[in-house]
């Protein structure tokens, strides 16, 4: 507890500094609410429930686009590591896209679903299925060829091996690949709210923002930050659990 | 004749999927506003080419993106080095980078932009805010993963404080560091895009968000096209780079991938 | 001054503490002299604390307890009077060999003419003539240390520090290189601490071997290993034998406590 407090001792001393700032008029409270006065608005945003709705539209989206991509995106990874005519057809074209700035696909999902769940999910998918394909690939073809003969000369099957040799030992670069996705995944949904949607938090950030009600806009911002620097660290603890036995 | 089919695949596959693409906007399958062809898209963006728009577009967003890339470089690298070597600074900026990193911060976007206006500060800005993290993080975990031997020696060989910190500890953190400047010039280049899109005007972001508001899909689409081959050459210049630099580190000697 | 000790261990103590757990006291009590020009070997099982009286010496680590002087200084850090080489290399990676011998060479500010001089000599010394242009990436691990060991005695220590140098390589480098050293040795004198936990490579190289014990770390026996003649055929003579024997039966006592000692 006492560790705890003086580690993030900094990050206290970060929101004195904005509530003191604010306070002594060193700068004006229309550019910057004060600490306290965010707190109010957040607090009122949480009994409204309009911060609720936003908020479950935003995690369905990000939820159901990421389930997507993982699936879609191991599969393609270890099927590209595993036979060399899928490799040689898709690997070109993932080499060819991965490196594409994927907030350029914000217009296009929009263009084809249209302003609401679908365009986000679509978007979503696209843009994270890469890292985790990228990461199946090389954690698959990484795996011990030693591991993979001597499962074969116990009598294995192909695709047994495949489930009990190659994709545990993929498992740690696939998990890399995730967390990558994860993190790309809140970037893309808020990004997309913020410029094409009508509901979710980067709409509301962006609603708010035009509006003027600057305390709960930096209430919705410093939510959705929270959110997504919460969802790393619960991935962070799964992964490590599902990880245990490389220690 | 095997070799020869394995060498051809990889165009195989780019060829196919482009004629796939003008195939199906011609079947009709779909209408010319939800997929138009591969070659409306092409013509579309030489017209853009011929009027100097593209170059417009293009130059002013890799000047945002780049100016923000460099000064996130030249703040983010001697900021990890020093919290990698400093007891104090990293008491201070370590629960900051730990809770920051993994922060969607685009969030904040509209913050900045109430802050610094519309103008090219605030992407600017914004994309420094964003491409800083991985760059920090990365050099503190090459600066701390520097051998204890290879320090030892260097003062062992007479190497002062300042000798230590230019000669010996920045090119054995290089690597790592060289990673973090990969990982962020795609962020740079991704806020970049989001911040034009949110804000129009000019640059590529913008261009397409203007087509899409008058619904005109071949601006889009060749937007799309646009920026993936943006993205592609600054991640093969990059890449380039590395070896170039790296031609002492053992991963020259392997077989690039991707 | 012939005969007087070059470097004085005195009673010294070395705490480790880790980032976290206990701390654990590598080093207790150690007392040790050694002579100008004098080859000696440090022996002990893994864990004994042998190299951590290596940085000692070397000023990398401080003394928890007692002194270490050396030509009658108290050691306060590194310095180039004190040449070090340690099991893995520890080249800088992103310079050539050459480049990697220049260093030390540059700090001293000899000029440049000089520099180029001395670093060819040394790289022809170790064998190296031909590979000045080569990366560390490039090189085989005896080639390495090699390097490693021209960078050191290019900057002309007076005392060398050996940290398990060979202990990385396979059998056959390793014997190549052992009679290396010792010609190099003979040829140019210099105080040399030796660490090692091999039995015969200890017994083949030094004058002395200090047998230490397992942990916490204090000297055990000081045996005399003077063979005067480094023809490996020594390794079959009697004496030579009987000299490996009576050495190991002192470390593998030790050996077995500090396995204990891992496991109670």
């Amino acid at each position: 507890m006492k560790a705890a407090l003086v580690r993030y001792a900094p990050l206290l001393i970060l929101a004195a500094a904005w509530e003191a700032a604010v306070r002594s008029g060193v700068v004006s409270e229309l550019v910057l609410p004060s600490l306290t006065d965010v707190v109010s608005a957040w607090v009122k945003l949480l009994r409204g429930g309009d911060l609720w709705l936003n908020t479950a539209a935003s995690l369905y989206r990000t939820g159901a686009g990421l389930l997507l991509a993982i699936a879609v995106g191991g599969v393609l990874g270890i099927t590209m590591a595993w036979w060399r005519p899928v490799n040689a057809l898709a690997s070109p074209l993932v080499e060819m896209l991965y490196p594409m700035p994927k907030s350029a696909l914000i217009p296009v999902t929009a263009l084809w679903l249209g302003f609401g769940d679908g365009s986000k999910i679509l978007l979503i998918f696209l843009g994270c299925m890469l890292p985790v394909t990228l990461g199946a690939f090389n954690g698959a073809r990484a795996s011990d060829q030693a591991l993979v003969w001597s499962s074969r000369s116990m009598g294995a099957s192909r695709l047994r091996v495949l489930w009990d040799v190659v994709l545990p030992s993929a498992l740690p670069e696939i998990m890399n690949g995730v967390r990558t996705a994860l993190a790309l995944s809140f970037v893309l949904l808020v990004s997309s709210e913020l410029i094409a949607a009508r509901s979710g938090l980067g709409y509301l950030i962006g609603f708010l923002g035009e509006g003027g009600v600057y305390d709960a806009m930096f209430a919705v911002v410093l939510t959705v930050a929270f959110l997504g620097f919460f969802a790393d660290r619960v991935y962070q603890r799964l992964e490590r659990r599902v990880l245990r036995w490389r220690e | 004749m095997a070799r020869v089919i394995w060498r051809i695949a990889p165009w195989l596959s780019v060829m196919a999927v482009a004629a796939a693409w003008e195939l199906t906007a011609r079947s009709g399958v779909v209408t010319p506003f939800m997929l138009p062809s591969l070659s409306v898209v092409v013509a579309r963006i030489w017209s853009d080419a011929a009027s100097g728009e593209l170059v417009a577009n293009l130059g002013l967003t890799l000047y945002r993106a780049l100016a923000g890339f460099a000064i996130a470089s030249a703040v983010g690298i001697p900021l990890g080095i020093l919290i990698a070597r400093s007891r104090p600074v990293r008491w201070f900026f370590d629960p900051i980078v730990s809770v920051g990193f993994p922060m969607p911060k685009i969030a904040f976007l509209p913050i900045v932009t109430l802050w610094l206006g519309f103008h090219d500060v605030s992407k600017i800005t914004m994309i420094v805010f964003d491409a800083i993290f991985p760059i920090v993080t990365a050099t503190i975990a090459g600066t701390a993963a520097v051998d204890r031997e290879i320090l030892w020696s260097a003062r062992n060989l007479g190497a002062s404080d300042r000798d230590l910190l230019r000669e010996i500890i920045f090119p054995a953190a290089l690597p790592e560091i060289l990673t973090g400047l990969q990982v962020a010039l795609p962020i740079a280049l991704i806020v970049c895009i989001v911040a034009e899109m949110k804000m129009g005007g000019v640059g590529l972001g913008g261009a397409m968000i203007t087509a899409s508001r008058f619904a005109e899909s071949p601006g889009v689409f060749a937007g799309i096209v646009e920026i993936a081959i943006v993205g592609y050459v600054l991640v093969k210049v990059m890449a380039a780079a590395r070896r170039r630099l790296l031609l002492w580190h053992q991963e020259v000697l392997a077989p690039a991938t991707v | 001054m012939a005969g007087t000790s070059q470097i004085v261990i005195d009673q010294v103590s070395h705490t480790y503490r880790p980032p976290r757990g206990r701390e654990v006291l590598a080093l207790q009590d150690v007392s040790l002299e050694v002579r100008g020009q004098e080859f000696i070997a440090l022996l002990g099982p893994s864990g004994c604390g042998k190299s951590t009286l290596l940085y000692l010496v070397g000023g990398f680590l401080p003394a928890t307890l007692g002194t270490i002087r050396v030509d009658g200084k108290p050691v306060s850090g590194p310095g180039p009077d004190r040449g070090i080489v340690f099991q893995h290399f520890a080249l800088f990676p992103w310079k050539t060999v050459r480049a990697n011998v220049l260093y030390g060479l540059e700090k001293l500010g000899l000029p440049r003419a000089e520099r180029e001089r001395r670093a060819q000599a040394f790289i022809d010394l170790v064998g190296l003539h031909g590979f000045e242009e080569s990366y560390p990436s490039h090189l085989s691990g005896g080639m390495k240390q090699r390097a490693a060991i021209a960078r050191t005695l290019a900057i002309d220590p007076e005392i060398l520090l050996m940290d398990e140098p060979f202990g990385a390589l396979d059998a056959q480098t390793r014997s190549l290189m052992q009679s290396e050293l010792l010609g190099i040795w003979q040829r140019s004198p210099k105080t040399v601490i030796f660490v090692t936990h091999d039995v015969q490579e200890a017994v083949y190289l030094a004058e002395r071997v200090v047998v230490m014990s397992a942990r916490p770390g204090h000297v055990k026996a000081i045996v005399d290993t003077r063979f005067g003649c480094s023809d490996p055929s020594v390794f079959k003579s009697k004496a030579f034998v009987d000299k490996v024997d009576e050495i190991w039966g002192l470390v593998r006592d030790e050996a077995l406590k500090a396995q204990g000692n891992q496991s109670p």
